[in-house]
């Protein structure tokens, strides 16, 4: 297992390479007059900027290679380069949002597991019941629901009709509180931090704001977790052990909860890199939508404005991320069934 | 299991019916969109015809029943409309990026070897950015149109088919048969062509199937962003970007635009919806687990 | 276990967002000002600013000689300096080439530093070495040396095209000996010396001109700003902006003082108690970025938000709200006029079909003929456009110059839509033979900006109406391709806005006008070389001459030549609007001011 740890982390920068090849690439193709826009925001600035004293300062025409030698030179001594959209460094702008997602994507985790798991149980224990179909019907539904439709729906009925959960990520008097110097930003997550500092106001404020996004995020995935529990649960359902279980007159309940559940949970593990890139593409419509201050509204943003180094650090570091989950997957999903060999 | 046998159990199953009905009913108000919705001009009939200048919505009424949009689009033209734009990038973007994947996965495992590993790594480094985020980039390099959204999605889009399809190739190579076709002295081509695409593609093409849906969401959430259709095409996605501003109401009528985000809201989730079922049906009816 | 624990965690985020629900209404503090808008800013530096979002905050951070009286944008008061120069108490001198500003004893930065003389030069000559690509800094060059900047002034001081960047010490003190000549500190006062007049030169340094702000010398070189010597021209020309050492930091004589900035997201300002006047009404100032509408317009509803910024075409939903206060009519400094392009490329430019006069297409000159341009300003519906897309809340307008600016008048003429007269231009155009092959054209827009969009679509309606051989197609994209096309000459007809830089008619006839002009430089040759021939002498008699009245008659000519040739289609003057809770007091309109001015407001 460790070779193929160590495998897996060799091969992991070739990967990033690609990615940041892959993307660069895609930029280029934008001419370089486009791609001075980022620099010129009105025609006013036309008067005075010498269009190409400045394609010539940024170096767009260069070849391809020369261009992203630059880039890639800078990354490595941590240099990820200037965000037009952010105002700020790559690094500091991903840094400063980073919490913010975090804080929404753990969130969103509790209700998309349990809930997703336990819809998944409820369905294959009810096997081609009419309880089976409702549940399936109802998380399918779920599933095709576009988020910017149901977010859309959501802020209307639960903001605008009754006021309850207000988008963003903070009220502007909670944001008084916590930038305040008598509140200390530990962590910066709103609610960790709301906790520590024994101020339950900022807390109830942050779960608040983020009762919306966490919802339009669990309902699209219940399908998808409940789908592959069932089939597992299923499976497990008609194996020896539990057949044996059940004829030693073990009550159902109890088979299910003790026995068949905990196994019927291995290969939703095996999803879970799958869920978090698309949990991270999902992102970028949740936060915008709730005007949520994030990696994904960033990512959005700067791709629409072709903010090329915003671009490129992000999916530098969505890669990297995603390669590193994929990793722990694979190796717990290994220590958890023996059987499994990783090659 | 056969493909007979698949249609048969799908067309017994209720809730896959349920889900060809829905499919059905779209694929009638595409087919006749010129003669529910007639186009204005007709040299381009997916614009949206406007019905005036002011941005701000109307509600139904005669002339428009589902009401206009902001900058008064008509809602009802835009939906019918919208189902044909909703089939193209459906089908063409699914067929494509199939077709691709199906390439590149049987080439991956039929050669194996380094020719494998490298596509594979390409395939990686394709699967490493998040799929709505790419497409966004892409798009947003290409410019607005349809066409360009097509063009992303494909690109960003083939390689969990290519995946499956190496897998299921790898599995059929050591059979018996193909083995006995090399040694025979096939050449590589007629071996794939013959026994190896003939035996894989099935459920290849049911996991296409099984995309439809998610591929327009996703178009739509481009068109959403700003970032997919034209302005004034009509596309479901965009015409709910058209409410966006309006979705709260005013002070004590908070649901006054309402119109503007169900209509075009249920249409796609419609749509999605029906081939979700559908979906959802094949993969109980093929899951080798649930088979007794 | 595992199910207790989550059944009580789901329970208590159950009680703490019933919790939260009912404690959200806050009491609503009255030495706070929070006001919500869109966009971001680009800088904090005033001479990198070239925006609203940052000049908003550097209005009420850092301050200038002279201000705005009240609503006027062409009377003055004194603000660091003690006097407004005038031709009558003697502060303007050598027919209008010297400016003497009398500079007030005791003010201090908010650090402490006290204000003085030095402190003025210093800025102004900061600015001007500065002076950034693409920036505002050619306001400054314009008045004092005739020239757009300091590259023009290094090659005529050196005689040789040398970037200020690649200046060795010797050629920067060269350079720097000519520079120091504009600006000199005599006493307590700080003289001007323009090589020419340049009447407008007052309004160019008032508060609302970012570069003109004041700085704080000692500060700003311990910041690693210019660091005061003649020398080091090229190290500090033209910077990065991500190496301005300003970009972030603020040190000011203004009412208030940076706290915190996190750009596109929020700017904190203090209370500066060490102000010269009396000191500002709020504690703290919020200026919060969010761009998504809805949310702004329910900040204002539930009282989170004091002033907010609502597009023009969301005014109703803000129309009968409880608690708020909304002006609207406020004379704006900007308009939209439709820009044609006398020489399309056709060159590989698909807004052009074939690039020929075949039907499938137009030719490259196909804006040059004048008849073609009348017909699509003639087609053009002006009472819907003003009526439904601006809701009334705008003012047509009859050439490039903006109310009330010298050289307009109410009574002005405008366009009208004349479908008869449009059909008989298009008859005229290219001797008939366009109006028998007929044209296929594409209008641009940048995607967004949906007043520019249905102008177009408008245009579209009409002319397609016109004649059945005519196709008009509307196409939206990004700012930054909208920008490459007309940079590139792939532009057709496109509506376009100008943000004035200074109330005075010389800064719109130059854009719109000039051969070189920001729009007008982009029409091809054939568009110079009319302009060199018609306007171009007019223009630089307007800017030359001090006389007001004779400067009027010089504007009403540009004017009445831009109408009747029907250069572009000039629409509109926008009037805008400010909406407020009641509660927020004192707050007049300034066309020229970049946005809040928390000093003048109250919410007592």
């Amino acid at each position: 297992m460790i070779n193929y740890i160590i495998r897996r982390l060799l091969i992991l920068p070739v990967i990033l390479f690609g990615v940041s090849v892959l993307v660069f690439a895609m930029l280029m193709l934008v001419g370089p007059y486009q791609r001075l826009s980022t620099y010129i925001k009105s025609p006013a600035e036309l008067k005075t900027a010498n269009l190409d004293s400045l394609v010539e300062k940024y170096g767009l025409n260069d070849p391809f290679h020369q261009q992203y030698g630059r880039w890639i030179s800078g990354v490595l001594k941590g240099d990820f380069g200037w965000s037009e959209t952010a105002g700020a460094t790559v690094t500091e702008a991903v840094l400063q949002r980073f919490p913010a997602t975090l804080e929404l994507a753990l969130l969103a985790l509790i209700p998309v597991i349990m809930g997703g798991i336990n819809l998944g149980v409820f369905s294959a224990v009810h096997h081609n019941d009419p309880w089976d179909h409702v549940t399936r019907v109802f998380s399918i539904v779920g599933w095709s629901i576009p988020t910017f439709v149901f977010g859309l729906v959501v802020l209307m009925i639960f903001y605008g009709v009754l006021g309850w959960f207000p988008p963003g990520r903070l009220s502007v008097w909670a944001s008084d509180i916590i930038r305040s110097s008598e509140f200390v930003q530990y962590t910066h997550l709103n609610i960790i931090d709301g906790l520590l500092n024994a101020n339950l106001k900022v807390v109830g404020d942050a779960i608040r704001h983020l009762v919306a996004p966490v919802f339009s995020i669990s309902i699209l995935w219940w399908a998808y977790i409940l789908r592959i529990t069932r089939s597992s649960m299923l499976e497990t359902l008609r194996k020896d052990y539990i057949r044996t279980a059940r004829s030693k007159g073990v009550k159902e309940r109890v088979v299910v909860k003790k026995h068949a559940r905990k196994n019927a949970l291995i290969p939703v593990v095996t999803v879970a890199g799958h869920m978090v890139l698309g949990l991270l593409g999902g992102l970028v419509i949740t936060e915008t939508i709730f005007g949520y201050q994030g990696l994904g509204q960033f990512f959005a943003s700067a791709a629409s404005q072709l903010d090329y180094a915003a671009v490129l650090g992000l999916a530098l570091y969505f890669g990297f991320l995603l390669i590193l989950i994929n990793l722990c997957v694979d190796v717990s999903y290994a220590i958890i069934d023996p059987r499994i060999r990783l090659e | 299991m056969e493909w007979q046998e698949v249609l048969i159990n799908l067309l017994r199953n209720k809730i896959s019916l349920l889900g060809i009905f829905i499919i059905l009913f779209f694929v009638i108000i595409a087919v006749f969109a010129p003669w529910i919705a007639p186009p204005a001009s007709p040299r381009d009939p997916y614009m949206i015809p406007r019905a005036g200048w002011s941005p701000q919505p109307k509600p139904p009424n005669e002339e428009h029943i589902f009401g206009t949009s902001e900058n008064q689009y008509d809602i009802f033209y835009g939906i019918i409309w919208g189902t044909r734009t909703a089939f193209r990038v459906g089908l063409i973007v699914v067929g494509i990026s199939t077709f691709i994947g199906i390439t590149i996965g049987t080439i991956s495992a039929f050669y194996g070897g380094m020719v494998d590993e490298v596509m594979m790594r390409v395939t990686d480094i394709f699967l490493s950015m998040p799929f709505l985020v790419a497409a966004i980039v892409l798009t947003t390099i290409l410019g607005k149109g349809l066409d360009n959204v097509m063009i992303a999605l494909v690109t960003f889009g083939w390689m969990s088919t290519a995946r499956l399809m190496r897998s299921q190739v790898l599995e059929i190579k050591t059979e018996e048969f193909v083995e006995a076709a090399e040694a025979l002295g096939a050449s590589d081509m007629r071996i794939i062509m013959r026994h190896v695409l003939l035996n894989t593609i099935f459920p290849v093409v049911i996991n296409a199937s099984m995309r439809m849906g998610s591929i327009v969401i996703t178009a739509s959430s481009l068109s959403f962003l700003g970032v997919g259709a034209p302005t004034g095409y009509a596309d479901w996605g965009q015409m709910i970007s058209f409410s966006r501003n309006w979705i709260l109401g005013t002070q004590g009528n908070a649901l006054q635009f309402w119109y503007t985000v169900v209509f075009p809201g249920v249409a796609i989730t419609l749509f999605c919806l029906s081939w979700n079922l559908v979906g959802d049906a094949f993969r109980d009816i093929l899951d080798p687990k649930l088979q007794n | 276990m595992k199910k207790k624990i989550g059944v009580l965690l789901l329970s208590l985020v159950l009680v703490f967002s019933l919790a939260s629900i009912v404690g959200a209404q806050e009491v609503k503090k009255e030495d706070t000002l929070t006001y919500v808008t869109i966009g971001n800013q680009n800088t904090l530096d005033p001479h990198f600013s070239y925006d609203t979002g940052s000049a908003e905050i550097i209005y009420n951070v850092y301050e200038n000689l002279i201000a705005y009286q009240g609503e006027s944008v062409t009377e003055f008061v004194p603000l660091l300096a003690t006097e407004v120069p005038s031709e009558d108490n003697g502060l303007i001198k050598d027919d209008g080439k010297s400016y003497v500003f009398p500079i007030r004893e005791g003010v201090e930065f908010s650090n402490g530093n006290p204000l003085t003389p030095e402190d003025v030069k210093y800025s102004i000559l900061r600015g001007m070495i500065n002076d950034r690509d693409g920036g505002p800094i050619w306001m400054l060059y314009e008045p004092l040396l005739g020239l757009t900047g300091l590259q023009d002034l290094v090659s005529e001081v050196l005689g040789e095209d040398i970037s200020p960047a690649d200046l060795s010490s010797e050629q920067s003190a060269e350079v720097f000996a000519e520079l120091e000549k504009v600006i000199e500190v005599n006493g307590s006062n700080v003289v001007f010396h323009l090589r020419q007049p340049y009447p407008p030169f007052l309004n160019i340094l008032a508060q609302g001109a970012s570069w003109g702000s004041v700085i704080d010398k000692e500060w700003s070189i311990e910041q690693g700003a210019w660091d005061g010597s003649p020398y080091t021209i090229a190290e500090y020309y033209n910077p990065p902006k991500e190496d301005d050492p300003l970009y972030d930091k603020m040190m000011g004589t203004g009412p208030f003082t940076l706290e915190e900035w996190e750009n596109g997201d929020h700017v904190y300002m203090k209370r500066n108690d060490n102000y010269w006047r009396r000191t500002a009404n709020f504690k703290t100032v919020v200026i919060q970025n969010i761009d998504e509408f809805s949310t702004r317009r329910l900040l204002l509803q539930r009282g989170d938000a004091d002033i907010i910024y609502v597009p023009n075409q969301f005014l109703s939903q803000v129309e009968d709200m409880d608690g708020v206060t909304i002006t609207t009519g406020i004379p704006t400094q900007q308009n939209m006029v439709g820009i044609m392009n006398w020489e399309i490329n056709t060159k590989g430019n698909d807004n052009v079909g074939s690039g020929k006069l075949d039907g499938e297409g137009v030719p490259s000159n196909f804006f040059a003929d004048k008849d073609v341009r009348m017909g699509f300003i003639k087609a053009f519906n002006y009472k819907a456009f003003i009526e439904d897309v601006r809701m009334g809340n705008s003012i047509q307008i009859g050439g490039p110059i903006v109310r009330p600016l010298l050289g307009t008048s109410e009574d002005q003429p405008v366009y009208h839509q004349d479908l008869a007269a449009a059909e008989e231009h298009f008859k005229n155009a290219f001797d008939g033979e366009l109006w028998e092959k007929g044209f296929q054209i594409t209008l641009l827009f940048n995607t967004g900006n949906s007043a520019r969009q249905t102008g177009a679509d408008i245009l579209k309606t009409y002319i397609e109406g016109i004649n059945p051989k005519f196709k008009v197609d509307v196409r939206g994209i990004q700012w930054s391709s909208y920008l490459d096309a007309l940079v590139q000459g792939n532009f057709t007809l496109g509506f376009m806005g100008w943000l004035g830089d200074f109330p005075d008619p010389h800064n719109w006839v130059t854009p719109y006008l000039a051969g070189d002009g920001t729009f007008g430089g982009y029409k091809g040759d054939l568009y110079k070389e009319w302009a060199n021939e018609t306007v171009e002498p007019l223009i630089e008699e307007g800017i030359t001459t001090v006389d007001p009245a004779k400067r009027k008659e010089i504007y009403k000519e540009l004017q009445t030549i831009a109408f009747e040739e029907g250069i572009d289609l000039w629409l509109d003057q926008p009037t805008g609007h400010n909406v407020r809770r009641t509660w927020v007091k004192g707050w007049y309109p300034n066309a020229m001011r970049p946005g809040l001015d928390a000093y003048i407001l109250d919410k007592n």
